[in-house]
């Protein structure tokens, strides 16, 4: 307490030269010194100094009010002694709300301001303190996870290799079912040129014809002249071709005479396996930040509850929307980060949910802030169709924010 | 699959934007319209029984015949005090009574005596009293002349379409002995057997259907249709509220102007549609003389319009008057009603201000909104929770954007349930409310008049257990489809009804209500989502009557209601807010108007000045668009520009459906931001002169928003004029509504006046078209030369904190070297004004001495307010200014002149606003 009051007096004793100048900091002191006459600061006008803070604007900058309403473009100065000191626009002074928590801004008003400043201070002193904390778990979390990431990525580049390897054989293997194609085919031209016009009875040809997406694999069975026993050496009656399409390698095998549904099996799960490694290759395509933080929240999914919606975001891949009547609502697949060029990892953009009603789709903005733990915070929907999300991670913890503390005029 | 479906419906109602033709009636498609259409003008089959007359102290009466079925009509005819004539006809015997509109005229009109000037066979002639003024009363047919000199002002039936259809027993039943026994005892009548020919069922008559919806039409016909012919007028406006020019198009063409409150969802511009509200007043005028028409009607009504000029070109004109063959100019209307009786004011004028206070004599006037509430509005449905209502009105401090109220939308309540608030996202409603008296601001929320049917809720338990809903033709309570799921109106024509929906409001019956909260009602056309034409069953019951002769009223009643309870909730101290979108003649004085679902497209900006100046036109000033468009979503241009706009117009509210993105004013970068930020300043810098326009339109019933042919009576040129207008008698706006625009060309009007720009105090000469070069800044508004405008330049982040602000006097000198104005100063909240607690101040320039003096002598208030500044415009450089107080004190003050403009700049005179004082310019 003494120190308090020490503190008060020395403040304005300080200040005794400008007593009468109310709303400046002490670094625009030097403007007010009492003289004669008083420059406008953007050096407009000369006015005698009587009209400094005389409640009528005579400058354009409204420099010769700082401590009234007077200037539309005026600013007042909060001492705010034990917080932060502030400007507010001079329309703030005296208008019946206390802005100031030193309630310097309402000397000439009816009401009544405390004066706020110790608590507030004490209050920010422990909430940035809470925060550093914060940080530095934060901090601490996220090198921890940049080394998990990096050997999560690393053992990712690692199934890619192996699979990149996989798809090599089957390259190798392609090439020779084409060789062989290639021969068997003459061998057929051959023997349906010898066989022309008799019908041997129930043996299949397959045809391939595909197009891009998987599921629109077309498979025909024709009936063909002729017998292809001899058209692969396979003893268990198995054929196989391999075809090539789009990077990918498609093995396609069937038993002649027996049910279609084997070689469709065969066909999937050859196409499983290219799926796993384009699959794998698109997720590591995603920029997981600098360090590969963000890496471990793929494959994740986190919950919250607001009023009477059930929120689910899979970072990477998706979010939706359960109401509790039942219904599932996408509110966007991963688009991109919102400042990519920058490095700044701090907003996601999930895109191309379910359409809306007045047109266009709905979207979802996620903001990523520093926190202790990995959880969803908050969903809103500012506008129809259009959610924020409040994300809080570890890895959005950045170093930078330990600068930051309480400045005061203490 | 369900994913495409939607967004093939999507495709499909982007598509198809406007709103939906089918939806709504044509004159073709409602019977009664269509009987009366069908007849044209020719010898009326009306005839006076001069026998008849009798005229006392306060009227004349008359029975009319008519010559086809011999049923009697009982004329009344009326002289009103300050120059009105009423007539009304109803029939001599009704089958049953026929509805007469109650609660509209603000009391028995006081009349004067009329006197027989002469009488013979063929009429009778009677004396309106003062300027030679007379009525002629022709027997065979029968019309009526209104008389000045030799002119005819006005005449009523001289096309022969005066037509009453009687009420009468249904024929087509079997079922009903009693009326086949009056038929035979009609038929036995030799006398009226041309009544049995004339009476011949036709469609429509006793029901009608429209769409799936069938009208059952009980009291079988029962319209009624009067014709007025205007000799000398080309011009005639009002009849609001259509999405149309200022001045009325004639209507030979299309469909008459319907007058029939109705929910339109996405209503299309430039046509004759009925919307959500209905004023049935119209007024004429051409550069001699201004008169009006009330046709005091609520049901259904359609307004036809023809014109013996509107043809003619401009070049065709020009001939007529060269050669001066022509005829005289002349518009002809036609009002057809479905039900009720006639019931017409006349308002003779001579001057439109005469018309203003002549329709304000008999429906009141516009009533005194708080000042706050010419503030600026923040409205979106919907501010989605507590927490959005904080983050938007910290958004206005962050941006430094003055605003007086934000308005929560229907998804606070608790499920569409009025009176109540949702319980997850406005949990706490007195804490919100708590956190904005603390920035001195306001909040609006909605209560609408459909009650959900749910036995949970109180609101609707009351009203069932007293019986006070509305209805159906079977007696059952009526229901219908509307925001809550079904629904019951009730019955605000009953006055026990609207007394028991005031006490709602008191502030321990409306949990989480405080001072600072007001109340906005919408959907009170009524809107019924499964109704015919999205409106109440025609048939439904009303005790005595039927929904058919109530409907245009409803949407006044539940004005009227919630007005009187929020007038109740602080013991009758507090002026109440309240903003209704259905409206009816007499709504001026409950509160304030929108034009309800507009859009976010150029053109409606644009027809938002010919809307609320038809408003005006017929009492009600306190009437704004959604700033920005409700329906879609403005380009950031179109939303600066709608605040340019809408920062002059009377009430100032933005506003925005809940599937468009968001749009406060600080989302579209900084420059936008600056732009809006700069409108709304503007607003609040006159927010003394809005107010004290409210003041005088409360006193007088003149429009605050008035078109230019008001003031300029006699120039032509400004009778067409829509796209700009004046507040009050001194600021001309012309704001810029086109995209992309690089100029205005405002007319200025009035040969002898000078226009300065507010912005730069250039001067401008009136009587020309002048072009402005604009930038997205600019917001072309002038002051009159002559005029004298109290400003208050301190903006503050709402109109309670701008309070002991003082004032700036703008003193734009006229060719002569004079100036009035006035300055009116009351505590802006309470009625004490009615006690004459207010300032009231004359300011006058002349002889280059400025002062200030009491109007009224007995007024008591003081204020802290003082003068801050004078700036007079157009003068010349003074040697010395000085100040006399009233004490007798003289003092010299300091001023700048800029020559560039001719304009002194008084500094710092320092006199409390509430004094007598002279400034005087050497």
């Amino acid at each position: 307490m003494r120190f308090h009051i020490l503190v008060i007096a020395l403040f304005c004793c300080g200040s005794a030269e400008s007593r009468k100048v109310r709303g400046i900091s002490s670094s625009y002191k030097r403007f007010y010194r009492e003289k004669k006459s008083f420059l406008c600061i953007d050096g407009s006008k000369l006015i005698p100094f009587e009209q400094v803070n005389d409640d009528y604007c005579d400058c354009a900058d409204g420099s010769d009010e700082p401590g009234t309403s007077a200037c539309p473009r005026g600013r007042f100065y909060c001492t705010n002694l034990g917080f932060r000191p502030h400007y507010i626009p001079s329309s703030r002074v005296n208008d019946g709300i206390c802005d100031c928590c030193d309630a310097s801004d309402e000397y000439n008003s009816h009401v009544r301001c405390q004066n706020t400043c110790w608590n507030l201070g004490q209050r920010e002193r422990a909430f940035v303190e809470g925060q550093m904390r914060t940080l530095d778990e934060g901090l601490r979390l996220k090198q921890q996870l940049i080394e998990e990431g990096v050997l999560l990525w690393r053992e990712k580049q690692a199934q890619l290799r192996e699979l990149q390897q996989v798809a090599e054989d089957l390259q190798i293997k392609l090439e020779e079912h084409r060789r062989k194609k290639h021969e068997a085919d003459r061998f057929k031209e051959q023997t349906l040129r010898a066989l022309k016009g008799e019908d041997s009875g129930k043996s299949f040809l397959l045809f391939i014809s595909h197009t891009i997406a998987p599921d629109e694999v077309k498979a025909e069975v024709v009936p063909v002249h002729g017998e292809e026993r001899r058209l692969s050496d396979d003893e268990a009656g198995v054929r196989c071709f391999s075809v090539f399409f789009l990077f990918q390698v498609l093995v396609l095998c069937y038993v002649p005479g027996v049910s279609n549904s084997f070689w469709f099996r065969a066909v999937s799960n050859t196409l499983f396996f290219s799926f796993s490694l384009s699959d794998l290759q698109k997720k590591l395509d995603i920029d997981y930040g600098t360090d590969w933080e963000f890496l471990f929240l793929n494959g994740q999914c986190y919950k919250l509850t607001v009023y009477e919606y059930l929120y689910t975001l899979c970072p990477f891949s998706h979010i939706t929307q359960k109401s509790t009547a039942g219904t599932e609502v996408s509110l966007g697949v991963w688009g991109m980060w919102a400042e990519p060029a920058k490095n700044r990892y701090n907003q996601m953009i999930y895109e191309n949910g379910e359409p809306c009603w007045q047109g266009g789709s709905r979207s979802t903005t996620v903001t990523l802030t520093c926190g202790t733990e990995t959880a969803l915070r908050s969903v809103k929907e500012p506008s129809k169709c259009q959610y924020i999300m409040d994300f809080q991670t570890p890895v959005a913890c950045q170093p930078v924010l330990k600068q930051r503390g309480v400045h005061s005029e203490l | 699959m369900a994913p495409v479906l939607v967004l093939w419906l999507a495709v499909c109602l982007g598509a198809t934007w406007a709103v939906d033709r089918g939806n709504f009636k044509t004159c073709d498609q409602s019977a009664f319209c269509k009987r009366q259409r069908a007849l044209k003008p020719g010898e009326s089959p009306y005839r006076a029984l001069l026998e008849t007359m009798e005229l006392t102290n306060t009227r004349l009466t008359l029975q009319l015949i008519n010559d086809n079925n011999k049923v009697r009509l009982l004329l009344e005819l009326y002289r009103l005090q300050g120059n009105i004539t009423r007539v009304k006809i109803n029939e001599l015997k009704p089958l049953k009574p026929r509805y007469e509109v109650p609660d509209v005229l603000i009391r028995d009109p006081p009349t004067e005596p009329l006197s027989v000037l002469s009488q013979d066979e063929n009429g009778v002639v009677l004396s309106l009293g003062a300027e030679s003024q007379r009525v002629i009363v022709s027997v065979r047919p029968f019309r009526l002349d209104i008389m000045e000199g030799h002119d005819v002002l006005m005449s009523l039936n001289s096309r022969g379409l005066l037509a009453f259809e009687h009420l009468r027993m249904r024929k087509d039943t079997q079922a009903d002995p009693e009326a086949e026994n009056k038929e035979e005892a009609d038929a036995a009548n030799q006398a009226e057997t041309t009544k049995e020919e004339e009476e011949k069922a036709e469609e429509g008559m006793w029901e009608e259907t429209f769409k799936s919806h069938s009208d059952s039409k009980p009291n079988g016909p029962s319209s009624i249709s009067l014709d007025f012919s205007l000799p000398g007028v080309e011009h005639v406006y009002g009849i609001p509220e259509h999405a149309d020019d200022l001045k009325l198009k004639t209507t030979d063409n299309g469909d008459p102007y319907r007058l029939y409150n109705l929910d339109v969802f996405q209503y299309e511009l430039y046509n004759p549609m009925a919307l959500y509200g209905a004023v049935p007043v119209m007024l004429a005028h051409n550069a001699q003389r201004t008169t009006g028409i009330f046709w005091l009607n609520a049901a259904e009504t359609w307004v036809d319009i023809s014109s013996n000029t509107a043809g003619k070109t401009v070049f065709g004109k020009m001939l007529d008057y060269v050669q001066g063959s022509s005829e005289i100019p002349q518009t002809d209307v036609r009002w057809i009603s479905e039900s009720g009786i006639i019931d017409v004011f006349i308002m003779l004028g001579p001057t439109a201000k005469h018309v203003f206070s002549q329709y304000a004599s008999l429906t009141g006037t516009q009533s005194f909104p708080p000042l706050a509430s010419l503030g600026y509005h923040q409205c979106r449905w919907n501010y989605n929770d507590q927490e959005d209502v904080r983050s938007v009105d910290a958004g206005f401090d962050e941006y430094d954007i003055p605003y007086d109220f934000i308005w929560l939308d229907i998804e606070h309540t608790d499920g569409k349930r009025y009176f109540t608030w949702d319980p997850h996202k406005f949990a706490t409603p007195k804490e919100m409310l708590q956190g904005l008296v603390e920035k001195r601001r306001k909040m609006v929320a909605i209560v609408d008049p459909h009650i959900k049917v749910d036995s949970n809720y109180k609101i609707h338990n009351e009203i069932r257990s007293r019986g006070f809903y509305i209805k159906n033709k079977d007696g059952g309570d009526y229901e219908g489809w509307c925001w809550p799921g079904n629904a019951g109106y009730p019955d605000f024509t009953r006055a026990d009804m609207r007394a028991w929906w005031a006490s709602m409001f008191a502030y321990d019956q409306y949990e989480g209500s405080m001072e600072n909260l007001y109340t906005w009602n919408d959907m009170n056309e009524p809107s019924v989502f499964n109704g015919p034409e999205v409106t109440m069953h025609k048939d439904a019951v009303h005790g005595a009557w039927e929904h058919r002769d109530v409907h245009n009223l409803y949407g006044l009643y539940v004005q009227m209601a919630t007005a009187d309870g929020l007038v109740q909730r602080s013991g009758g101290v507090e002026r109440p807010f309240v903003l209704t979108r259905a409206f009816f003649a007499g709504s001026q004085r409950y509160g304030a108007v929108w034009t309800g679902d507009n859009a976010a497209e150029w053109d409606h900006l644009k027809i938002s000045i010919p809307m609320c100046l038809s408003l005006g036109l017929v009492g009600i000033s306190f009437c704004g668009a959604d700033v920005g468009g409700f329906f879609k979503s403005p380009s950031p241009e179109l939303l600066v520009r709608w605040y340019q706009t809408g920062a002059y117009q009377p009430f100032f509210r933005a506003h925005a459906h809940l599937d468009t993105p968001r749009r406060e004013p600080w989302l579209f970068g900084p420059e936008n931001t600056a732009l809006i930020r700069e409108a709304v300043r503007q607003r609040y810098t006159f927010l003394p002169y809005w107010y004290q326009q409210f003041y005088h339109a409360y006193r007088t019933g003149e429009p605050v928003m008035r078109p230019l042919w008001v003031e300029y009576p006699q120039d032509p040129a400004t009778f067409a004029v829509d796209d700009e207008f004046l507040i009050g008698q001194n600021l001309l706006v012309h704001p810029v509504t086109e995209e992309g625009s690089r100029g205005v060309t405002a007319y200025l009007p009035g040969k002898e006046e000078v226009w300065f720009d507010i912005h730069t105090f250039q001067k401008h000469n009136g009587a020309q078209n002048l072009y402005i070069p604009v930038t997205m800044s600019s917001i072309p508004v002038f002051q009159r030369g002559g005029s004298i405008i109290p400003r208050k330049m301190r903006v503050r982040r709402s109109s309670s904190c701008m309070e002991h602000d003082p004032y700036t006097l703008f003193v734009a000198l006229n060719a002569r070297g004079l100036a009035e104005g006035e300055l009116y100063i009351d505590d802006g909240h309470t009625f004490n004004y009615e006690k004459k607690e207010f300032i009231y101040r004359r300011l006058s320039f002349s002889n280059h001495v400025l002062s200030s003096v009491n109007l009224v002598p007995d007024s008591h208030f003081t204020t802290n307010s003082w003068i801050e500044r004078i700036v007079i415009i157009g003068s010349s450089k003074p040697a010395k200014v000085t100040l006399k107080t009233a004490d007798g004190n003289e003092s010299q003050l300091e001023f700048d002149f800029d020559a560039s403009m001719s304009v002194v700049t008084v500094r710092k005179p320092g006199m409390n606003a509430g004094a007598d004082w002279t400034v005087t310019l050497q």
